[in-house]
C-alpha cells in the first residue's frame, strides 16, 4: 500500500517532476538539501566547541614553551600564564629598594640562625644554598630567559588535583655527576645521597641506566639524543650546581614510612615525671617497632649532628665518623662473606647442557599444619595445584 | 573497550595524550552531589575515575587488586631528631610547649616555619596498586602515548625487564626493576605523525608556511650588522642559526639547505684566510667544495627524475661533515683576543690573524650543527616524522613521578619503589579532586 499522504498538507506549489513523497515534503521545508556522505556531516555542537578551546585557549599546548613547563595549571581561562600577569603586578608594586630588601632579609635570616643555636658549619651551608636560590630566581626572571620561574601552582597538570606536581626530575650534567663521583671516583652512594639530598635508591638506579649508556655508546649503539634533549626540555629540572658542597637537594632523603602498627590512635598513661622519648613511644606501638631515629635512610646523619652540637673539633668528627664508615664496612663483608659461606653450604649447583639443575636442602615440615604453608615444596596429598586451573594466568612475579 | 572512548557528551579522562582528553581534562569538574544519594556519589566516582585508572584490568582482578591499606611516609628532619628526643612533645600540660610545639610541626626544610604541617592526602592513592603494573608504568615514564600503546608495546615484544623481554602488560614491578623500551618505538609513540607513508614530512607542521627564500633575503637585508657582502652574510648567517638553539629546526629542514652552507663556509674559510693558510690546506678546501658541489648537482639530478634524494644526500652529509672536521683539526689555532670581528682587511696583519681565527671557529660550528643534524636525521624510511620532533600537546601531559628514575637517552627506566603519600603530595599523578577519589576508595571498601 502506497504512504497515504493528507493532500492538505502538501504545500500548494509541488515541482511537477517531484512525485509526492515525504522526503521530497521535507526538502521543501527546510530549504537545501542536507549532503548524504558521512564525511561532510555537520559537526555538532560539542565538537565545534572543541576545536574553539584547541584553536583559542588551548593553542598554548599544541608545541611546548621554550626553556620553560607547560601544564594546564599554570595558565587561566582565557589560555593566558597566570604568573606572567603576577610578574607584571609584582614589578609595579616593588620596583625600588629591592637589593636592600633582599640584604636585610639576608641579615636577620642570619641573625635568627644565631639566635637559635645554629652552628657555623651549618650556617654556611645554609647561607650557600640560599645563594644558590636566589641566583636562580634570578636567572629565571631577567636572564637570557625572560620567562619567570614556575610557581608551586604552574606545576600542577592536572588543576582539579592541588595534591599532585610535577616534581623535578635530575638534570643530564646532575646524572653524569652522579655517575662519575659513584662509578669512577668510587665514592658510597650513601656519602653521596647525603650529600646531593638524593634517594640511595635513585642514586644507584642513575648510575645503573648511566652504566648501561656508556656501554651502549662504546657499542656505537644509538641513543635516543633529540627524545631525551626536548623530554627533558619539557620537565622541571633540579641542575648541577659547581663549586657548591651542598646544593639544594633533590628530594626528602630521611623518608619514614608510616607503619601499620602506628596507624592506630593510643591512649597510653604515664608517670609526668617520666621522660618519654621516641623509643618510649615506639615499644608501646609495637614490642619490636625501631624508633625513627633508626628507621630513617641516613641514621647516621644523626651522630654527625650530635658531635657537631657538643662541638667537638672538626677533626675528631672526622676520625670518628672514619671510624663508623669502617665499621659499616668491615660489618657488610662480613654478611657477604656469611652469605656465601651458607650458599656454599646448602645449595649444590650441577651443570647441565642448557641448564644449570640447582639443589637444595628442604625440610618437609615447611609446609605448616595445615599444609598450605609458602615455604612448602612439592605435591601434597590433599592440596591440589592451582596453577593448571582454567582462567589463572601465570604471569611471573618477579625477573632476575 | 568502550565505544565512545572519547566521548565529548559523558566527558571522561584518559590515560592518553590526545587533543580530546587534553580538551576534556581542561573542562573537567567535580562531579555534583547535591542532587544525589551517596551510593549514587560513590557510583558515578568509582565510575570516572576507573575510566581513567586502566580501564582495560577487569573490574573483578582490580578489586583483588585494591587495598585499603595506603602507603604513606613522613619526611624526617634529622638536625630535629638529633636536638630533641621526642620527650619535649609531652612537655607543659602533656601536649608540648606551644612554641616548640609549633617548631615541631612545622617539620619543613627550616626549624622556624610556622606554618601548620600539610595533610597527607592518602584518597588520592586509592589506585595505587595498579601504579606497579608494567603498561602503567612505561606510560609514566614518557615512553608510549597512552597505556593502550604502552600495553601493545609490552604484548609486541617491544619491553624488557631486567634485561629479559617481558610479554605481560600485567606485570607487577618489583622496587628495583628497570624496565626498557626499544629505542624506536618510543621515537615513534611520542613523535610526531607522518604526513604520508613515503616522506619524512610531519602531520602536524601541514598548516604554517615555511619562510619562502624571498623572505628570508629581505630578512637578511634589513639586518644592519651585516650588510657588506651578500655572499658572507649569507654563510654567516647560516653559521649562527647552526650555533643558536632557536633555528636549530630550520638548519634540520633540509639537507640540501646544509650543504649549501658547507659549501660557502669552506669557500669562505679559503677566501678569508688565503694568507694564512698553508698550500696543502687550501687544496683540502677547495677539493672538499668541489665535492660537495658535485654531490649536490647529483641530487639535483636525481630530484628531477625521481624526487627521492633524502637519503643517499643525508648519508653523504656525514662523510662530508668527517672530512671538513680532519680539515679544520690542521687549521692552526692562533691565540689571538676574539673580542673583535673586524670586515676583512689585507693590509693589516692583526685583521687577518682574527680572520683565520674567525673562520676557524665558524668551521666548528659549522661542524657542530653537522653533528647534531646527524643526530637527529632525515629518514622517510622511519614510521614517524623526522627529524624527530615531539607530538603535539605532549608538554601538557610531561611528568615523570619520583618513583622512577628514567633515563631517556637509552629509554629505560627504573622503578625505584612503590609510590605513596607524604604531608601535601600524593604520588599517584590522578586528574581528579581530592572528594571524587575519596568517594571512590569507599567505593571499593567492601561495605557500601
Amino acid at each position: 500500500m502506497p504512504p497515504r499522504i493528507h493532500t492538505g498538507r502538501l504545500p500548494q506549489q509541488v515541482p511537477a517532476q517531484c512525485v509526492p513523497s515525504s522526503q521530497c515534503v521535507k526538502a521543501a521545508q527546510h530549504g537545501p538539501a542536507r549532503s548524504f556522505h558521512a564525511s561532510s556531516r555537520a559537526q555538532t555542537r560539542l565538537r565545534r566547541s572543541m576545536y574553539g578551546w584547541l584553536n583559542g585557549p588551548g593553542a598554548v599546548f599544541r608545541e611546548p614553551m621554550k626553556g620553560s613547563t607547560n601544564y594546564l595549571g599554570a595558565y587561566d581561562k582565557s589560555g593566558k600564564l597566570a604568573r606572567l600577569r603576577l610578574l607584571k603586578r609584582d614589578a609595579e608594586e616593588n620596583a625600588e629598594d629591592e637589593g636592600s630588601k633582599e640584604l636585610e632579609t639576608e641579615a636577620s635570616i642570619v641573625q635568627q640562625e644565631i639566635d637559635q643555636g645554629v652552628s657555623d658549619e651549618e650556617r654556611e651551608i645554609r647561607a650557600e644554598q640560599r645563594a644558590v636560590a636566589r641566583q636562580e630566581a634570578q636567572g629565571g626572571a631577567n636572564g637570557e630567559n625572560p620567562m619567570p620561574k614556575e610557581r608551586r601552582s604552574d606545576l600542577r597538570p592536572y588543576p582539579l588535583n592541588s595534591n599532585f606536581r610535577s616534581q623535578r626530575v635530575l638534570s643530564e650534567e646532575l646524572r653524569e655527576e652522579v655517575y662519575r663521583l659513584v662509578a669512577v671516583k668510587g665514592e658510597a652512594v650513601s656519602a653521596i645521597s647525603a650529600r646531593l639530598g638524593i634517594d640511595m635508591r635513585r642514586v644507584a638506579a642513575v648510575v645503573r641506566l648511566k652504566t648501561i649508556e656508556k656501554q651502549w655508546i662504546d657499542e656505537g649503539k644509538k641513543l635516543a639524543t633529540p627524545y631525551s634533549q626536548s623530554v627533558l626540555d619539557m620537565l622541571p629540572k633540579t641542575p648541577l650546581v659547581r663549586g657548591v658542597r651542598h646544593p639544594y637537594p633533590h628530594e626528602d632523603i630521611n623518608d619514614l614510612p608510616v607503619h601499620p602498627r602506628t596507624r592506630a590512635q593510643l591512649f597510653y598513661p604515664t608517670s609526668e615525671s617520666r621522660q618519654f622519648t621516641r623509643e618510649d613511644a615506639a615499644k608501646v606501638f609495637d614490642s619490636s617497632l625501631l624508633p625513627a631515629d633508626k628507621r630513617i635512610a641516613h641514621p647516621q646523619l644523626i651522630q654527625y649532628e650530635k658531635w657537631a652540637l657538643e662541638d667537638l673539633p672538626r677533626e675528631d668528627q672526622q676520625a670518628r665518623r672514619e671510624k663508623i664508615e669502617q665499621k659499616e664496612k668491615a660489618q657488610k663483608e662480613e654478611r657477604e662473606r656469611e652469605e656465601a659461606a651458607w650458599k656454599e653450604r646448602t645449595i649444590r649447583s650441577v651443570p647441565g647442557r642448557r641448564w644449570d639443575f640447582v639443589f637444595q636442602d628442604i625440610s618437609a615440615e615447611n609446609v605448616g599444619k595445615d599444609g598450605r604453608g609458602r615455604q612448602g615444596v612439592g605435591y601434597r596429598y590433599g592440596v591440589p595445584h592451582q596453577d593448571r586451573k582454567r582462567g589463572l594466568i601465570k604471569i611471573p612475579t618477579r625477573v632476575e | 573497550m568502550p565505544r565512545k572512548f572519547h566521548g565529548l557528551k559523558k566527558p571522561k579522562v584518559r590515560q592518553d595524550w590526545s587533543k580530546e582528553n587534553l580538551y576534556n581534562l581542561s573542562r573537567a569538574t567535580i562531579p555534583t552531589a547535591a542532587n544525589k544519594t551517596f551510593f549514587q556519589q560513590k557510583w558515578l566516582a568509582k565510575s570516572i575515575t576507573r575510566a581513567y585508572h586502566n580501564p582495560h584490568v577487569r573490574e573483578g582482578t582490580w578489586t583483588r587488586m585494591f587495598d585499603r591499606r595506603l602507603p604513606a611516609v613522613v619526611p624526617m628532619n634529622y638536625r630535629y631528631l638529633a636536638r630533641h628526643d621526642g620527650s619535649e612533645l609531652a612537655s607543659g600540660r602533656g601536649s608540648g610547649l606551644t612554641k616548640l610545639s609549633a617548631k615541631a610541626s612545622g617539620k619543613g626544610r627550616r626549624g622556624d616555619d610556622e606554618r601548620p604541617p600539610e595533610k597527607t592526602p592518602y584518597m588520592h592513592m586509592a589506585y595505587h596498586p595498579l601504579e606497579r603494573r608494567l603498561d602503567t608504568a612505561i606510560w609514566r615514564a614518557l615512553f608510549a602515548s597512552s597505556t593502550r600503546q604502552a600495553r601493545q608495546f609490552v604484548t609486541h615484544g617491544w619491553v624488557k625487564v631486567n634485561g629479559k623481554k617481558m610479554i605481560y602488560p600485567g606485570y607487577l614491578l618489583n622496587p628495583g626493576d628497570m624496565f626498557s623500551v626499544e629505542p624506536d618505538r618510543v621515537l615513534y609513540a611520542t613523535g610526531a605523525r607522518k604526513l604520508k607513508t613515503k616522506s619524512n614530512r610531519s602531520l602536524q607542521h601541514k598548516v604554517e608556511p615555511r619562510p619562502t627564500s624571498r623572505s628570508r633575503k629581505v630578512q637578511r637585508k634589513s639586518d644592519p650588522e651585516n650588510e657588506e657582502s651578500p655572499d658572507a652574510t649569507a654563510t654567516t648567517d647560516s653559521a649562527e642559526g647552526s650555533g643558536s638553539v632557536d633555528k636549530l629546526p630550520d638548519e634540520y629542514e633540509d639537507p640540501k639547505q646544509t650543504m649549501k652552507a658547507l659549501r660557502l663556509r669552506a669557500r669562505q674559510i679559503l677566501d678569508e684566510s688565503k694568507t694564512k693558510l698553508s698550500g696543502k690546506r687550501q687544496q683540502e678546501l677547495r677539493l672538499f667544495a668541489r665535492s660537495v658541489w658535485k654531490l649536490l648537482s647529483k641530487a639535483r639530478g636525481e630530484d628531477k627524475t625521481k624526487s627521492k634524494f633524502i637519503i643517499p644526500v643525508d648519508e653523504s652529509v656525514q662523510d662530508l661533515e668527517a672530512t671538513l672536521g680532519e680539515i679544520i683539526a690542521k687549521i692552526p689555532i692562533d691565540d689571538l683576543p676574539k673580542e673583535e670581528t673586524k670586515p676583512a682587511d689585507g693590509s693589516n696583519p692583526q685583521a687577518r690573524a682574527d680572520d683565520a681565527y674567525t673562520a676557524r671557529k665558524e668551521a666548528e660550528l659549522l661542524h657542530a650543527a653537522l653533528a647534531r643534524a646527524q643526530e637527529n636525521p632525515i629518514d622517510a624510511r622511519k614510521p614517524y616524522a623526522t627529524p624527530w620532533q615531539p607530538r603535539e600537546y605532549m608538554s601538557a601531559f610531561a611528568f615523570i613521578p619520583r618513583y622512577l628514575e628514567v633515563n631517556q637517552n637509552i629509554c629505560s627506566a627504573v622503578y625505584l619503589r612503590h609510590p605513596v603519600a607524604r604531608p601535601g603530595l600524593a604520588e599517584v599523578p590522578t586528574p581528579f579532586h581530592a572528594e571524587t577519589s575519596a568517594l571512590a576508595f569507599n567505593w571499593y571498601l567492601r561495605r557500601r
